[in-house]
């Protein structure tokens, strides 16, 4: 059957591609708050983030066997999910990464992805194929909880961290001192998301790989699968993608190195609590409810609620906007090979488009630094600097 | 059907682990600062969002830090009594983090 294993490499090169866009649209879930605050420079971030992702991927497939996660009624008395409906829930989670990526919002992708295989369901086998208690109670639900949750541990810890080291008036508080602390919080953020979310993609393609009977049932990722997504997700993580960096380091808060390692050791921690204790929580959403909630916890910081709304919105989007594009993915995947080719000719030109579209305000590490370099010249200094001693610039490196 | 204890639990501890990163964190520099070490990291090259140092501020914080480290009430024991504590919360901090790394890998504890 030639036709049935071209689609399934057709799969698993979107599984790959999806997982760049993974990749990307969350490097700034970690690294965000470390440029910010300068704790890191931003190629050197993301390229610390790209690592511990790629190091993450191969440490634990856990994530991987359980990828469905019941939300699809699959096995016995259930239904059979054919590759073809597959890929046309890739296709709506990728497109609706790209979408979310162009606007600058931080959405999640297992989210997008989840939305994607429900709608291509809902459309391929009919609306009782959807387990939506399921879906309720560890989609909707968490993705309610979790930046609550962390937003209340980021106030705390902001709260903390000030006040231990309040010092009195016009003396050195060392507060600086927690730049290189966010060094290791981000990193441990990286590792976490790493081991997380490349599982996700090997789920689908060891699903694919085991419906079409090149694996056996109940096995888990090979090792080629699980090469393939880490290069993906490094890869992914390394282009950096820029507006989501933006908006998370600037556009809700000013972050200061404080509030910084408060937000990614809240991060951090609540991530690890969840999925240690059987709770799943989207990293995107328990990372933004951190800087939310760093930036209410220092005092005269302020929050601008209208980008935190639009992120809300994002999210409340994610699922039936995916689920809508998988579900017209899947009507036209149904019609047969024609219907598969349409497909890939419709996604190709979505992307294309996208991507022009991008070309016109381009965001990438160097305008981040200008637009910061231009903040900082409001401010600036009249006189031409002096030359700092060696000692000085030793212990302040600029 | 929704785990509520569940949710209790993973507000808990990541509340309770958290605030004992930070705190442990920010006591080691409050300890180092009294000490008279003061931990001046400016921003990396990269000048941050917020503090943008010119060179000359950058001096003057230097000068300011060794001026206050001079003007210390405390005894070089004190100091030095400071210093040790400042770095056992340190090695705290570090323990964590690397419990934390334990926590990831699934080999390690499985």
């Amino acid at each position: 059957m030639p036709d049935f294993s071209l689609i399934i490499v057709l799969v698993v090169a979107l599984a790959l591609i999806f997982d760049f866009t993974n990749g990307f649209h969350d490097t700034a879930n970690a690294m965000a708050t470390p440029i910010a605050t300068g704790a890191m420079k931003p190629k050197v971030a993301v390229g610390v983030a790209s690592i511990l992702n790629l190091v993450g991927a191969f440490l634990s497939t856990e994530v991987a066997r359980t990828i469905s996660g019941g939300i699809i009624k699959e096995g016995d008395g259930g239904v059979l999910i054919t590759p073809e409906l597959i890929f046309a829930g890739l296709i709506g989670a990728i497109v609706w990464n790209l979408v979310t990526w162009l606007m600058g919002l931080p959405s999640s992708s297992s989210h997008a992805l989840f939305g994607g295989l429900i709608g291509a369901t809902i459309i391929g086998v009919g609306t009782q194929a959807v387990d939506y208690n399921v879906v309720a109670a560890k989609v909707i639900l968490p993705a309610l909880i979790a930046p609550v949750i962390a937003g209340v541990v980021a106030l705390v810890a902001t709260r903390l961290a000030y006040m231990i080291t309040r010092r009195d008036v016009g003396q050195p508080d060392g507060r600086g001192g927690f730049r290189y602390a966010q060094i290791f919080s981000s990193s441990l953020v990286a590792l976490a998301h790493g081991t997380n979310d490349a599982q996700k993609t090997m789920g689908v393609i060891t699903l694919t790989l085991i419906a079409g009977g090149f694996q056996a049932v109940g096995s888990g990722p090979t090792f080629w699968v699980i090469a393939a997504c880490a290069l993906a997700i490094a890869i992914g993580t390394y282009t950096g993608g820029w507006r989501i960096i933006r908006t998370m380091g600037t556009g809700l808060t000013e972050i200061k190195p404080a509030q910084g390692f408060a937000a990614e050791t809240s991060t951090a921690a609540t991530i690890l609590a969840s999925s240690h204790l059987g709770f799943a929580l989207s990293t995107t959403q328990v990372a933004s409810g951190s800087v939310i909630g760093s930036g209410l916890g220092r005092r005269g910081s302020t929050i601008r609620w209208g980008m935190a709304g639009r992120i809300a919105l994002g999210w409340v989007m994610t699922l039936p906007a995916s689920a809508i594009m998988g579900a017209f993915a899947a009507g036209l995947a149904l019609l047969g090979p024609i219907g598969i080719v349409l497909d890939m000719v419709i996604g190709t030109i979505v992307i294309m488009v996208l991507f022009r579209w991008s070309r016109r305000n381009r965001v990438t590490h160097h305008t981040l630094l200008n637009d910061i370099d231009d903040a900082g010249r409001v401010v600036s200094i009249k006189k031409t600097p002096r030359r700092l001693s060696r000692s000085a610039r030793r212990k302040v490196s600029l | 059907m929704i785990d509520w204890a569940a949710f209790l639990i993973v507000s808990a501890a990541s509340l309770v682990s958290a605030a004992l990163v930070v705190s442990l964190y920010s006591l080691g520099l409050r300890l180092f600062t009294t000490a008279g070490r003061i931990p001046l990291v400016g921003p990396h090259e990269f000048t941050g969002a917020i503090t943008v140092l010119s060179p000359k501020k950058a001096a003057k914080q230097v000068k300011r830090a060794r001026k206050a480290a001079a003007a210390n009430p405390l005894s070089d024991a004190q100091k030095r009594l400071a210093l040790y504590a400042g770095c056992v919360c340190f090695i705290l901090c570090a323990v964590a983090v690397l419990y934390g790394v334990y926590l990831i890998v699934p080999v390690l504890h499985a």
